[in-house]
């Protein structure tokens, strides 16, 4: 219940402070962009999270804690919490407010075909991690099941959740959808039959409680997308591409700690970065197991992690077209940055 | 008569749908937000025009919050008036409802509406729960107090020729407690689609309070600001409508003379 007032309240804020909470951010855009010119040093920048401080952001935590972004120029990455329908990445770029956000294609290509100069520079998760998660005494498989089923979908999902349906030739009167704040509980209650959600953190959850939880991966219902994606502007691209490789190269770093080292990830975010959320280490360490399948995969062991090969590239546009976004690739990704940094750094590579 | 109470109470709307449009833009623009974002009046003005489908997507879900939200304001006032005549002619309900009462108001309803929506559903009942308690407490203080400030000296007369105290009710007490019970009305039309936006970005999944939302997350500002315009406007224009119902009732009950 604390969670749920914690998120409800985010939510409002975004919804009745809107004008507000724009006015706010305009005026910080001007500080941030004013102190990015420093000589030697990078200052300070503003990475907006997509969700609460958990395990999903384990390579943040490292690259701070082991001071990568320091020794990147950096005198402090500032992460800022996600979450709340108010608090965007993509609407944090376009007012100034952070430099750098993990975001997802779903949430960027909508604001690229609107007309914010955006780009998506790198892929933490390789693998779509979104899934349709149920339980086991009333499963959802395959996307056939989700015919007459009440499911929960955030409203910062709803593009992935059309996309699903066209993927699958399903008509949006077919399914029940329910609003839904990710309270797994509602699943649990038999208010919904499934959610949308992240495979990496229901499934665990509920297992935890006692549940047993069934999913259909999106990525496995026609729907293969990157996620956690970082978003930048096209001025930060062809203005400041020092500043984010060196980024970049912290991130890498970070990343590659937290790959290496799961239960020390779920520490870092149950009891330094995410100490308010009431976090689990057990279930964040799992967590953590289970998105180093997401994160690692054969192409980014070759290639470097965040690398996105032309053919996955391809399968993402693909998969956003089927959303109805329709986008060119080039308007969407920009990857060279990734591949200078690589270069310049082989050694960044997963051994 | 009717005429001129619409002109008085419509009439200085104009000016200040000026002041409000001005406002929404300088702010905009001395802030500096970006207009991808901060949608400008032509911005929205052109949205709205460009498209049918546009429209459809605004005024089909500002019709269904209008339904919402006059089905809260409803529940909430009918119960709040059973409820404040009942405290009027029963003392210890009052002590021992008001706690109850105060108690509905002081959890905020974002945490109370997973409840509600077990207990009553996710359809219009729901609805009629969520808006109903926005409106139902702040209505129920004021018309209670109306109804309390009934004249001492008429209810004597009407105890003394042998009326009962639902005489005094009715003749005295309810004349007596209507500007109170307009000013709740007034209250309570805002607080009325407040509620209905809580309903259903919370329980429904229909209607403004849902697709504003859904619009922030597909990036779709100039629907977003399209959304708060139209909700607004509803929220001034119903303002304005019981501001005319008000004063057209206050003068058939005032002591004054009919003009």
């Amino acid at each position: 219940m604390a969670t749920l007032d914690r998120r409800a309240f985010l939510r409002t804020t975004g919804l009745a402070g809107l004008a507000l909470g724009l006015a706010a951010c305009g005026d910080n855009g001007t500080t941030t962009s004013g102190s990015s010119s420093g000589g030697g040093g990078f200052g300070s920048v503003k990475l907006q999270l997509s969700w609460k401080k958990n395990v999903e952001f384990a390579g943040e935590y490292f690259a701070d804690t082991n001071g990568y972004f320091k020794a990147a120029g950096f005198t402090q990455v500032e992460l800022l919490s996600g979450g709340g329908s108010g608090t965007s990445v993509e609407s944090g770029l376009a007012t100034g407010r952070c430099w750098a956000g993990l975001s997802a294609p779903t949430i960027t290509a909508p604001a690229v075909l609107q007309g914010a100069p955006l780009k998506i520079v790198g892929a933490t998760f390789q693998k779509n991690p979104f899934a349709v998660i149920s339980l086991s005494k009333n499963p959802i498989e395959k996307a056939e099941d989700l015919v007459g089923k009440k499911i929960g979908v955030q409203d910062s999902n709803e593009l992935v959740w059309n996309a699903l349906l066209k993927a699958n030739g399903l008509d949006a009167a077919q399914v029940t959808r329910v609003p839904f704040q990710s309270d797994p509980s509602m699943l649990t209650s038999g208010q919904l039959d499934g959610y949308v959600g992240f495979v990496t953190s229901g499934p665990v959850n509920l297992r935890m409680k006692g549940h047993d939880p069934r999913y259909l991966l999106l990525a496995d219902a026609g729907l293969p997308l990157v996620a956690e994606t970082f978003t930048v502007t096209q001025e930060t691209i062809d203005n400041e591409r020092d500043k984010l490789k060196a980024f970049l190269t912290a991130e890498i770093k970070g990343w590659k700690d937290a790959v290496a080292d799961p239960a020390r990830s779920a520490e870092l975010a149950a009891t330094v970065y995410g100490k308010d959320q009431n976090l689990d280490v057990k279930e964040q360490t799992e967590e953590a197991k289970m998105q180093n399948e997401l994160v690692v995969t054969d192409d980014s062991k070759a290639n470097g992690l965040f690398t996105m090969t032309p053919e996955l590239i391809e399968q993402n546009i693909e998969s956003l077209a089927k959303a109805g976004l329709t986008i060119k690739a080039e308007q969407l990704f920009d990857l060279s940055i990734l591949n200078e940094v690589y270069q310049a750094d082989p050694s960044l590579k997963l051994a | 008569m009717i005429g001129r109470t619409v002109l008085r109470i419509v009439g200085p709307l104009a000016p200040s749908v000026v002041i409000v449009v001005a406002a929404w833009w300088l702010a905009l623009e001395a802030f500096g937000i970006s207009p991808l974002v901060g949608k400008r009046p032509p911005q929205v003005w052109e949205y709205l025009t460009s498209s049918e489908a546009h429209r459809e997507a605004v005024f089909g879900a500002l019709g269904v919050t209008i339904r919402d939200a006059a089905i809260g304001f409803a529940s909430g006032m009918v119960a709040a008036t059973a409820v404040a005549v009942a405290f009027v002619l029963f003392r210890t309900v009052e002590q021992t409802f008001m706690p109850v009462a105060m108690l509905l108001r002081s959890v905020p309803l974002v945490v109370m509406t997973p409840l509600i929506t077990l207990i009553f559903g996710r359809d219009l009942v729901g609805v009629a729960v969520i808006g109903g308690i926005v409106v139902f407490f702040p209505a129920l203080v004021n018309i209670a107090f109306g109804l309390r400030s009934a004249s001492p000296q008429a209810t004597d007369l009407i105890l003394a020729y042998g009326g009962s105290r639902l005489t005094v009710l009715r003749k005295v007490a309810v004349p007596t407690a209507m500007p109170a019970v307009f000013a709740s009305a007034r209250i309570s039309v805002p607080a009325s689609i407040i509620g209905a936006l809580i309903a259903e970005w919370l329980a429904t999944g229909e209607g403004i309070g849902a697709e504003i939302l859904r619009a922030i997350g597909g990036f779709r500002y100039d629907e977003v600001w399209a959304d708060i315009v139209v909700v607004t406007t509803v929220s001034i224009l119903a303002y304005a409508v019981v501001g005319v119902v008000e004063a057209l009732v206050l003068a058939r009950f005032s002591d004054r003379p009919h003009d």
